[in-house]
């Protein structure tokens, strides 16, 4: 037998494309709509990821922070040095409290100096001033920049002086917005900016002095605009703990971690929707590419009368399959990447944020291999069945049609045909492969191929289920049921019919459409209880137990407090030993020995609002003995665990505390900032401050600082109600994308199912000729196809949205999200799924139905 | 029936037929003229080699296909123009259709098949369920009612077809090559039962046949060349072959 050249067999496959153009577009268009919904979703979700990711970032001004309370050592600064030279920049920031006083006021008043280098600081976010001007241009060697209260309280205006330390300053502007000002410690005494010049002179750091020193890095940002990757933070943070073991290291993860969950399950959801388009770009592809083999079965069985072999034949295909991916794969690519650009346009009066859109050729690459991949694999079980077609059957095509619908089929081809099950395998194992490599995220990688393969067992054996119960059904009501049940039902077992290839293909679109939905309707749902506009965004500090009642009261009176104050209270203390060892010989990680000296401590009977016990358990009401809640990062540093023993020292009295859990916060609410939490009665009688945090309307804080200050002055009030802002509006922003991107890939996935069903129109044609010529009128054609596509369409309905269901809930488990059962959706789905197949049917039968039937058969 | 027993009223009209089609940039003439009528009873062939326009023809007469000009009219109603589902019911009540290749629906067994153009234009399947029956074993498949077409030879799914055509009692038989996929033997039964339902039943019945045999067996031959009629004979019972006497 003459070898078939791969010239001739792209020839004849190019030939044979020309002459079907109409048809070979439903193939590319497949491809196209999947890897589109790929580019777009993965390409635009990495830009706004990294948007993102700077913005939350922003609430440390930088990558990672170390905070120290030594200067470093020469080890330590030549440690330093080399991490500078490696591209990362660094910067200092002092705080201290200070006296300031005025002219004005002979009482002084204690203040939280910051002292900066404004032309590095802040590395991310911006320090909002008003008059609104660049920290850089205000913060002179002479000049400082002080919140509003330190005005209100010594009655002072911009333009006045202040002298700190030694030095008189000019008061330049005001603090509206400190973007890191949730990281840093919540001390008494109103804000001043100072530079680090200013400090020098103000002669305030001396030997001895109390000043805390935070050295901020940032990374130098990937050339091609994405996301930093956290591994590269991790990393440095991994070197700065090594080299600074008396540091306190951490990275902007840790700030606020309602944001960076936020963000993560983001992540883990945008991954998702990649590889939902990917499988249903996929699917689209090998529906398309069945019906139209199947259309060549006269070609391919002249073919082989005339002498080619089936590895002949299967060239020709394979070529013009690769062909067909290649195209889609770069239309695919064209559009996602319009789509791309086009995202922020759309999302821009929702996202209130700029969106840098960097179009990266990894993504684009990966588009195009992907859908090319994706084309060959999920045609190679119909390229195989060319083997199995024989010539005989251009000459008895009418009586030899015994393809057998039912799934048994499958089985029973699988059975006889090693090929088959050797295609099965690499098609699971090549989406698997496919899925841990665009995941971002290996856990959604992995529940995703598992959750495929599940789905799809399920989905064969339930089809087989129903159509073999369906079977039974109509054998014993066959005469009874009206006629065009009957014929409608009776289509399902049309002999070359793909309802078992459909029903996987549509039950699998559904699931993941769904999927998508679920998962994105629980973790938006998730993020707006976080992100709620009532957590606390103003704090108060100092309380004394004295005014604490007073402090209520005049709070709740506050028309521009929105909900009930948050107050917790602090008893000072020190950590003398833990499990028995002294402090100044525990073996602390990146823990200053020093902190251990200025310990808070604070009591509740249950577990806060916004803390959650992730070890051990939490003590029941009234608990009398001394046990104690630990913050999960701060046991880890000092080296404790649920049944460890920290003994603690405050004022005169000492006791033991035993670890009964661990603890992890939302950063959103006042006890948050509390790492050792234990039951009132170990703390009874012991000297208390009380912290409170409370929501107020962002545009009238100054009003309830100036009622506090009137009646409490020295209480002070830390307005963080920007950078909370902050953390809101991202995660209000990373809603809309996630609910965006989720109905694109539902409308792309939408689509694909629809042009699916239409691809079986062709088996349909021959039977429409034949029911017209017997006297069958459109609207009786119409309604036995309706009832044999609404049939398809509730079974592949019930199927794919009880799997949705059980593939979410294994989801959102995972990413510690809450998922209830969806009735109600559940249900609309169903009857959506129904008339999506019963209108796509009629769509794309309509012409037929139209027309005469010699002219369609003509024209096909 | 012979030819003078056949009534003279036309039940098939056809008037200036023409058809054409576009094939890529050429246009193909197929039919370019036809005028004849077949009076009621009659059994007409259509004869012609491959090419000459008889599948066509045929196919215009059942109204599944739109002539380029000229009409067609069948118990004297036009139907070349008239919209599909009227023509639909048009075709239901006067025409019964024998494809060559059978063209049974492979989801029904072959009672359904029978049943279904009572189902599509009489009414309740139940009133139709008798007369299906009788015809099924008027064809010799008495036996074969819940068997799927798959389930058949090709005689037997002729057969089939064949019972389907005549349970409304059409006026008209329209059929294309019956016997072109069948060995002789089967061949000459459907033959059989044809000539039968046309003498009993008084059915006018045009069949398209290259079939000189067969063709014997017409009333009338017209014989198709190039798209033209080129004869249209009129024969008498000394013609028809000893076999069938």
């Amino acid at each position: 037998m003459a070898r078939l050249s791969y010239r001739s067999a792209a020839r004849v496959a190019a030939r044979e494309m020309h002459s079907s153009r109409g048809k070979f577009f439903f193939v590319i268009l497949s491809v196209a709509i999947g890897v589109a919904a790929l580019t777009g979703v993965r390409g635009f979700s990495s830009s706004f990821r990294a948007t993102l990711l700077t913005r939350a970032r922003s609430i440390m001004a930088a990558d990672v922070s170390a905070r120290m309370f030594e200067q470093p050592t020469p080890e330590e600064q030549k440690g330093l040095d080399e991490i500078a030279a490696s591209g990362v920049e660094i910067t200092p920031v002092t705080e201290l409290l200070s006296m300031a006083s005025s002219a004005k006021t002979l009482d002084p008043l204690l203040v939280s100096l910051k002292a900066v280098d404004p032309a590095m600081y802040p590395f991310y976010g911006t320090v909002e001033l008003a008059p609104v001007a660049s920290l850089k241009s205000v913060l002179t060697a002479d000049n400082v920049v002080v919140a509003d209260d330190l005005l209100v309280r010594l009655h002072l205006k911009v333009g006045d002086e202040l002298k700190i330390g030694n030095k008189l300053f000019h008061i330049a502007s005001v603090v509206v917005n400190e973007p890191d000002r949730l990281s840093g410690n919540f001390a008494a005494g109103p804000r001043v900016f100072i530079s680090r010049e200013g400090l020098d002179a103000s002669g305030l750091l001396a030997p001895g002095s109390r000043a805390g020193q935070r050295f901020l890095f940032k990374l130098p940002a990937p050339r091609d605009g994405s996301a930093m990757p956290d591994s590269a933070v991790a990393a440095l943070r991994a070197r700065l703990e090594k080299l600074l073991p008396e540091a306190r290291v951490i990275d902007y993860r840790e700030t606020n971690p309602a944001l960076t969950q936020g963000l993560d399950r983001a992540t883990s959801l945008l991954s998702l929707m990649s590889l939902v388009a990917l499988v249903l770009g996929a699917i689209g592809v090998g529906m398309a590419m069945r019906a139209h083999l199947q259309q060549r079965l006269d070609t391919i069985a002249i073919m082989k009368s005339l002498g080619a072999s089936s590895g002949q034949i299967m060239k020709i295909y394979l070529l013009q399959t690769l062909l067909l991916g290649l195209l889609g794969g770069v239309l695919g690519v064209a559009l996602g990447v319009g789509v791309q650009m086009a995202f922020p346009r759309l999302l821009a009066g929702l996202l209130h944020m700029q969106t840098e859109i960097h179009l990266q050729g990894r993504t684009v690459l990966t588009g195009l291999s992907v859908g090319v991949l994706t084309t060959l694999l999920f045609t190679l079980p119909p390229l195989l069945d060319i083997r199995g077609v024989r010539p005989v059957l251009i000459l008895r095509r009418a009586v030899e049609e015994s393809d057998d619908p039912f799934v048994s089929a499958i089985f029973r081809k699988l059975r006889k045909n090693g090929a088959q099950i050797g295609a099965a395998i690499l098609i699971l194992a090549g989406l698997a492969a496919i899925a841990a490599t665009l995941s971002d995220s290996t856990m959604v990688g992995g529940v995703f191929s598992l959750g495929l393969v599940s789905v799809l067992a399920v989905l064969l054996g339930a089809s087989a289920l129903v159509l073999t119960g369906l079977k039974w059904f109509l054998g014993r009501t066959r005469l009874s049921l009206p006629s065009v049940v009957r014929h409608g039902l009776a289509n399902l077992y049309r002999p070359g019919n793909p309802s078992a290839a459909l029903l996987a293909a549509l039950g699998l679109g559904v699931m993941q459409i769904m999927t998508v939905y679920f998962v994105q309707q629980a973790v938006v749902r998730q993020l707006h209880i976080t992100s709620a506009p009532n957590l606390p965004n103003v704090f108060l500090v100092d309380i004394t137990p004295k005014e604490i009642d007073g402090v209520r009261a005049l709070i709740k009176a506050q028309p521009s407090v929105t909900a009930p104050a948050e107050m917790l209270p602090v008893v000072s203390s020190r950590i003398v030993a833990i499990d028995g060892v002294a402090a100044d010989q525990a073996k602390l990680k990146n823990f200053p020995k020093r902190m251990l000296q200025s310990i808070s401590l604070t009591w509740t009977a249950g577990v806060p609002p916004g803390t959650s016990a992730v070890a051990g358990k939490w003590w029941q009401a009234g608990e009398r003995s001394p046990v104690v809640a630990v913050n999960q990062r701060d046991a880890e540093r000092l080296g404790v665990k649920v049944g460890s023993h920290i003994t603690f020292a405050a004022q005169d009295s000492r006791f033991t505390a035993t670890v009964v859990a661990l603890t992890k916060a939302d950063g959103q609410h006042a006890y948050s900032r509390a790492a050792f939490i234990l039951p009132p009665a170990t703390l009874a009688g012991l000297p208390v401050v009380w912290y409170g945090g409370v929501h107020a309307d962002p545009a009238r804080v100054g009003e309830l600082q100036r009622a506090l200050y009137r009646a409490y002055p020295t209480v002070t009030v830390i307005n963080v109600a920007q950078a909370l802002e902050t953390v809101r509006s991202v995660m209000i922003q990373i809603t809309y994308v996630i609910q965006f991107l989720a109905a694109f890939s539902i409308f792309a996935g939408i689509i694909i199912l629809a042009s699916s069903i239409a691809g079986t129109r062709y088996r349909r044609i021959k039977e429409v000729v034949v029911l017209k010529t017997l006297g069958a009128t459109r609207r009786r054609i119409a309604t036995i196809f309706s009832i044999e596509f609404a049939m398809l369409g509730l079974v592949a309905g019930v199927v794919g949205i009880t799997s949705a269901n059980v593939v979410a809930r294994v989801l959102l488990h995972r990413m510690d999200v809450v998922f209830h059962w969806q009735w109600g959706w559940s249900t609309v789905a169903l009857v959506g799924t129904a008339a999506l197949t019963v209108a796509t049917g009629w769509v794309a039968s309509h012409r037929i139905l139209g027309q005469k039937p010699l002219e369609v058969l003509r024209e096909e | 029936m012979n030819a003078t027993e056949a009534s003279t009223a036309p039940m098939i009209e056809v008037e200036g037929l023409r058809k054409s089609i576009r094939n890529g940039a050429r246009t193909v003439d197929i039919l370019r003229g036809l005028d004849f009528a077949i009076p009621q009873g009659q059994f007409a062939a259509i004869m012609g080699a491959s090419g000459s326009g008889k599948s066509t023809l045929l196919g215009l007469l059942a109204g599944l296909d739109t002539p380029s000009s000229g009409d067609v009219r069948l118990n004297g109603t036009a139907i070349s123009y008239l919209p599909e589902d009227r023509l639909a019911q048009v075709r239901g009540k006067t025409i019964g259709f024998v494809f060559q290749s059978y063209q049974l629906i492979p989801t029904l067994t072959a009672l359904e098949n029978v049943l279904l153009p009572y189902e599509l234009n009489a009414g309740e399947t139940q009133n139709g369920l008798a007369r299906a029956r009788e015809l099924l074993t008027s064809v010799g498949l008495g036996d074969r009612f819940g068997h799927y077409p798959v389930q058949l030879s090709g005689g037997e799914q002729q057969r089939v077809a064949l019972a389907r055509a005549f349970i409304l009692r059409p006026p008209i038989v329209l059929a294309d090559e019956p016997t072109g996929n069948l060995d002789s033997t089967n061949g000459e039964h459907v033959l059989e039962l044809l000539l039968n339902l046309n003498r009993k039943e008084g059915t006018t019945l045009v069949l398209v046949t290259h079939d000189a045999v067969l063709a014997a067996y017409a009333d009338r031959r017209i014989t198709l060349r190039d798209g033209l009629i080129v004869s249209d004979e009129m024969h008498s019972d000394a013609d028809v072959p000893a076999v069938m006497e």
